[in-house]
């Protein structure tokens, strides 16, 4: 136990994280995540057939690196997704453990505004023809017939496949989906964007109260409801409409349940490097990472539960329109992976933090918040991938083409693009306020927490 | 009347308030007695350091009660939906692939289980249920429910002493300091 901490503990001016130890990162994973994004927008909206030669021009690689491109911006939506959600949770459940930690949350939060420079390519139907591919069925048969409605159009479509279509119409069409989209990232954006700003305008108030604290708690409860349905609506629209003809009332949730705990783990990791950088020295002790190791414990079960109810009923009820995601999913090596979730993104870290000590040990729960990072990873690659192969590769004998060989470069280098993207904001906001707030009336309570 | 010899229980002594149980609770601990309690109306946070006491064994009951729970489950479901009267229900195999169907089975039993060790293991531990606690026989003791924070050190812990333990008492603030004797029958 460490002695009491007192206000003479917290610093007057707050914690400031220097750029001097962190320029080198910043500057390379600037450089990339730019150049990156520059070049990756522009071969996606205007990579068409033929404008360049060899792979680089043919319609599989540009589709290839569609998907590959969606996967790791949803991986990193998530995330900064996660942090919202619990900056949100914070205020609204009035919580004094968290204050030593908020500043962190309020900044991974803060990163999904700026989210909206990667979703750029996905609002062109040069790569929406890949991803979305009922878009395009949409689009023409609206233009074939122009003087019916959507969904006759549809029955009308030679293809019987856009029957289903046509009878999702309501929500499945062009206008409604272009429209959700865009407002995804401004209602969102605003609200984390006003509580980090109420939060940090209290580290310089002279004569820091309760006003702000109050003004972002009734603020968070209209922003809880925005993220939950940002959060579902984003999943229904860029990763369940992969396949138009598949649905799942719970997917939302399910990516909720992933991308809560993978934000706490990129918390952990955060609060874990900038103490050893020694920031956060007064304020954040094992006692936190304790509870933000319970909170990663517990959304390891509702991972678990969600996606294995999400199964479970498609399974028992096994009609034919539910079934087809789980069906590609354990196809071949698909369903390898599907197995290695069950074991490795739910059992084994259920078993490694059970106990309580193991998540006050910051070598552990480095190891550990990497660890369900990586799951992550693949738990994102299980929901987009497998849907690359039938829509961009070629149909043999009615057996639609499972996996791209070599595509699996592609994900990576557009992974690490984003990912290059994702450091770079988080590190701009983290040097851009104190740490922590340490003018909040609460800050010492929860540099005292004991439980 | 007739004299019966009645067993010592220990001593009680009563602390002005929470913050001097706290640093004279420490003080008992670095004594090194071992057979002694804090006593107060509510629950004060870190006494379980200050009085040093150790993380509670009852985790590992519980998690053999979870592993008990779910083998259960499985040996249950198992024996039953595939051993001993295959049940084929919407087309599903009946081997271990059906283990899916089991799922529900197994986390419910993993619960049930782990929720009965926990409240019986803490009944266990705690010596509970009982009818008496030999401190009723105190009368200033009845305030601990009101205002009243008390140190009881046992005459069973290897350290206890009539004169040394209430010096001991004395000596780190304790007030109002009395011998309990075991009333119970």
């Amino acid at each position: 136990m460490g002695h009491f901490v007192t206000s003479k503990d917290i610093a007057i001016d707050g914690d400031h994280l220097t750029f001097g130890k962190l320029s080198g990162l910043k500057t390379i994973t600037g450089l990339v995540g730019g150049v990156g994004l520059v070049v990756g927008v522009l071969y996606l909206v205007f990579g068409v057939k033929g404008a360049f030669g060899g792979d680089l021009g043919s319609s599989k690689f540009h589709g290839s690196f569609a998907f590959a491109w969606l996967f790791a911006v949803f991986f990193f939506l998530t995330i900064s997704l996660g942090g919202c959600f619990w900056t949100f949770l914070h205020n609204l459940s009035n919580a004094g453990w968290g204050t030593s930690v908020r500043r962190l949350k309020e900044n991974l939060g803060f990163v999904f505004p700026f989210m909206i420079l990667f979703c750029i390519p996905f609002m062109f139907p040069n790569v929406q023809q890949y991803l979305w591919e009922w878009l395009d069925d949409y689009r023409n048969a609206v233009k074939a017939h122009p003087n019916l409605s959507a969904s006759d159009a549809l029955f009308r479509s030679a293809d019987t496949h856009d029957h289903l279509l046509a009878a999702k119409t309501f929500y499945l069409n062009d206008k409604m989906w272009y429209l959700r989209a865009a407002l995804f990232f401004p209602v969102l954006g605003f609200f984390i964007w006003k509580i980090r700003n109420l939060s940090i305008k209290q580290d310089t108030d002279p004569n820091p109260g309760t006003k702000n604290l109050f003004a972002a708690r009734g603020l968070s409860s209209f922003a809880m409801i925005a993220v939950g349905v940002t959060l579902t609506f984003m999943a229904f629209d860029w990763v369940m409409a992969l396949d138009y003809s598949w649905f799942s009332t719970m997917f939302g949730v399910y990516v909720f349940a992933g991308s809560a705990l993978s934000s706490m783990a990129v918390l952990i990791l955060t609060a874990i490097i900038l103490r050893k950088m020694g920031h956060l020295e007064n304020v954040v002790t094992q006692e936190h990472y304790h509870i933000m190791g319970k909170f990663c414990f517990a959304f390891t079960v509702f991972w678990a539960y969600v996606s294995f109810s999400q199964f479970f009923l498609i399974w028992y009820a096994n009609i034919t329109e539910e079934t087809r995601y789980f069906l590609l999913r354990n196809t071949e090596n698909w369903n390898l992976l599907s197995l290695a979730l069950v074991f490795l993104h739910f059992g084994l870290p259920f078993l490694a933090l059970l106990r309580a000590d193991v998540k006050k040990n910051t070598k552990f729960m480095t190891i550990f918040c990497i660890y369900i990072l990586v799951m992550h990873f693949l738990d994102v690659y299980h929901m987009i991938i497998p849907e690359r192969g039938p829509s961009v590769g070629l149909v043999t004998d009615h057996q639609p083409q499972l996996w791209i060989s070599g595509a699996w470069l592609l994900d990576l280098l557009a992974f690490a693009i984003v990912a290059c993207g994702f450091v770079f904001i988080y590190l701009r906001h983290l040097t851009s306020a104190s740490l922590y707030p340490n003018r909040d009336p609460r800050i010492l309570e929860s540099a005292n927490l004991h439980n | 009347m007739s004299h019966k010899v009645r067993r010592v229980y220990g001593y009680l002594a009563e602390f002005k308030n929470a913050s001097q149980l706290y640093k004279a609770a420490e003080k008992v601990r670095d004594a090194g007695f071992k057979k002694w309690d804090c006593y107060s109306p509510y629950p004060i946070h870190g006494l379980d350091n200050a009085m040093g006491i150790r993380s509670s064994i009852l985790p590992y009951f519980v998690f053999v009660g979870g592993v008990t729970g779910f083998l259960t489950a499985i040996a249950l479901a198992y024996t039953t939906q595939v051993g001993l009267y295959a049940t084929v229900v919407q087309g599903k195999p009946a081997n271990i692939f059906t283990v899916p169907a089991f799922f529900p089975v197994m986390f419910e039993l993993t619960i049930l289980f782990s929720g009965f060790t926990v409240l019986f293991g803490l009944l266990g531990l705690m010596g509970l249920p009982r009818w008496n606690h030999p401190l009723f026989a105190s009368k200033q003791f009845e305030r601990v429910t009101d205002d009243g924070f008390f140190i009881a050190i046992e005459a069973r812990d290897a350290k206890f002493s009539a004169e040394g333990t209430k010096a001991l008492l004395a000596e780190i603030g304790g007030e109002n300091i009395e011998l309990v004797e075991d009333d119970s029958e």
